[in-house]
């Protein structure tokens, strides 16, 4: 059973006796210490698209799912394709990929989790760390080494975040793909 | 003869006064404007009738055209489904009620469901008002309903008479005087009075003092409520409704707790009026005086985003420079505000502007209670 404040993107919920994938969910802060949460859901069975609100206390049944590690493979325009160890290989479009969609690059090996409901991969959770390098940062400001002060930075694929201000141009970089946050440097 | 559709609001009383003042209040306008039977289901009837006294402690009465029913833990499952039902701030509807709705739905009489939520001024509000969300367990659809400030919402509480009872009120300065004269309190004249509804604050030791100092007499009038407790504290007094305490140029004067009309005659007949919450918060814009807001404060202080938001909306009609921005701040944040305080007072007129242009603005917009009405029919 998961709440409306533990929905995450990827997350496979039953409504009704349907099961819809969740896109997208986005939490806001209500009064008195409670919350609501806006989801971006496609129904698996009939491909319907809704965006819903919750509240953060409804309770929601789980629907059951097979998980496999997979490992992106190419680009095939509108689909990302990915293998299991079997280099069985599965789809995915761009709006059914969720967080990962930030971090994909060409020849990355991050070994991600791939949910699958009625033998169909229908979302993919990369692991909780992912190292990438910064293809563009703004200058830094002059001495800083605090770690505190940051600054846009840019992947490969384009996705920005912010990174510690002495973080350079072509360096590598720890981002926790839970919160899309910078971790650190990754060491050499 | 068909009748009138019945609605069922649900109300949960969780803490102070704001759940069942702003259902209690819907569901009396409801009853009085629109063509329909209001059922109010209220788990605290104390509550209720700490501020509506004509409440009986009783699980069923008539009252200002409203059917009033306790709302048991153990709830009676053959009550009968209301057309429309309104389940306010994250209550949750008891569980063999959310059935019969389902049956209904299921003969082809699907109710409609309301999620009335909080207010708040921020535009993320905006983005899920109006938006349909089914029941994970029934498919049920319910709509989530958010009051605010602007358009795009749900708009605010606001009576079709109350601008009229208002000015009848303030036509003749006497009917203030004398309407404050029934509540005993007797006021020094040629100064500023001041209505003080609050929370808890250790901000109030500065005003307090700034008032008792000050140049000009102070008639503060505090209905009794927590911010008591930290006026006793301060003062080291244990002041309780029907006291009076004189310091300086502040005469205190402590009120019972008011009934909800008459906490609107305590509004009109002050010069500044000190608010908290929901309830209070809402009227006091309707008075059209100057106001200052203490926001129900939350975790990790997420309540000091929602009084910018606030206060950012006004700006947009009031004008950049709000008077009030820098007192209303200082009193959320529990800081000495006596500066603050001074500099909002010094420019008492363009307060009372900017607090009459905001009342305008928000006039322009529907009330809550005939956009739920339209907002049904709407959607049938």
């Amino acid at each position: 059973m998961k709440t409306g404040q533990e929905l995450r993107a990827g997350h496979v919920i039953n409504i009704d006796g349907q099961p819809w994938l969740i896109q997208k969910a986005e939490i806001s802060r209500s009064g008195r210490n409670t919350a609501v949460v806006k989801t971006k859901l496609k129904n698996l069975l009939n491909g319907s698209l809704t965006e819903t609100p919750y509240k953060a206390d409804d309770k929601f049944e789980d629907i059951s799912l097979d998980r496999k590690e997979v490992t992106y493979s190419y680009f095939a325009d509108p689909v990302y394709v990915f293998v299991d160890t079997d280099y069985e290989q599965y789809e995915l479009a761009a709006d059914d990929l969720g967080d990962l969609l930030n971090y994909i690059e060409d020849g990355m090996e991050d070994v991600c989790e791939a949910v699958f409901f009625d033998g169909r991969m229908i979302s993919i959770t990369p692991p909780n760390t992912v190292t990438r390098e910064i293809v563009y940062s703004e200058p830094s400001v002059r001495g800083d080494t605090s770690g505190k002060v940051m600054k846009r930075a840019k992947l490969s694929n384009g996705h920005e975040l912010q990174v510690s201000d002495f973080v350079n141009t072509g360096d590598k970089v720890v981002i926790d793909t839970r919160t899309g946050e910078y971790k650190s440097r990754a060491k050499d | 003869m068909t009748q009138a559709p019945l609605w069922d609001i649900f109300c949960k009383v969780v803490d102070n006064h704001g759940d069942i003042g702003v259902c209690w209040r819907l569901a009396r306008q409801l009853a009085a404007e629109q063509p329909v039977r209001v059922r109010l289901w209220v788990d605290d009837m104390q509550a209720l009738k700490t501020l509506w006294p004509a409440a009986e402690l009783m699980d069923r009465q008539s009252l200002a055209g409203v059917d009033v029913c306790r709302w048991r833990a153990e709830f009676d499952a053959d009550v009968r489904v209301a057309d429309v039902v309104i389940e306010a701030f994250a209550c949750h509807l008891p569980p063999t009620y959310i059935k019969s709705m389902a049956i209904k739905r299921d003969q082809g009489q699907a109710p409609q469901w309301f999620n009335l939520e909080y207010l708040s001024a921020e535009s993320w509000v905006e983005g899920y008002h109006g938006l349909f969300s089914p029941h994970p367990h029934t498919g049920l659809k319910k709509a989530f309903f958010f009051p605010g400030f602007s358009s795009k919402t749900g708009g605010l509480i606001r009576e079709k008479d109350l601008f009229q009872a208002r000015d009848a009120f303030l036509k003749d300065p006497a009917t203030a005087d004398q309407w404050l004269a029934q509540q005993g309190v007797h006021r020094q004249s040629g100064g500023l009075t001041i209505s003080l509804f609050a929370y808890e604050n250790p901000a109030i030791g500065s005003l307090l003092h700034a008032w008792q100092l000050g140049d000009s007499a102070i008639n503060c009038l505090v209905p009794e409520g927590r911010i008591l407790t930290s006026i006793n504290a301060v003062l080291a007094t244990q002041l309780k409704a029907g006291d009076q305490l004189q310091l300086g140029a502040l005469r205190l004067i402590v009120l019972p707790f008011l009934h909800q009309d008459d906490y609107d005659r305590l509004l009109w007949s002050c010069d500044v009026n000190f608010v908290r919450g929901e309830d209070s918060f809402v009227r006091a814009h309707w008075a059209g005086k100057p106001m200052v807001w203490q926001i129900y404060p939350q975790e990790d202080d997420i309540h000091l985003i929602k009084l910018d938001a606030w206060l950012a909306q006004q700006a947009q009609i009031s004008g950049p420079a709000l008077t009030a921005a820098a007192l209303t701040r200082a009193w959320n944040t529990h800081i000495d505000c006596a500066a603050e305080w001074q500099q909002a007072i010094t420019d008492q007129k363009r307060w009372q502007q900017q607090s009459l242009a905001w009342t305008r603005h928000l006039n322009l917009f529907d009330d809550l209670a005939s956009q739920l009405v339209y907002f049904g029919q709407k959607s049938l």
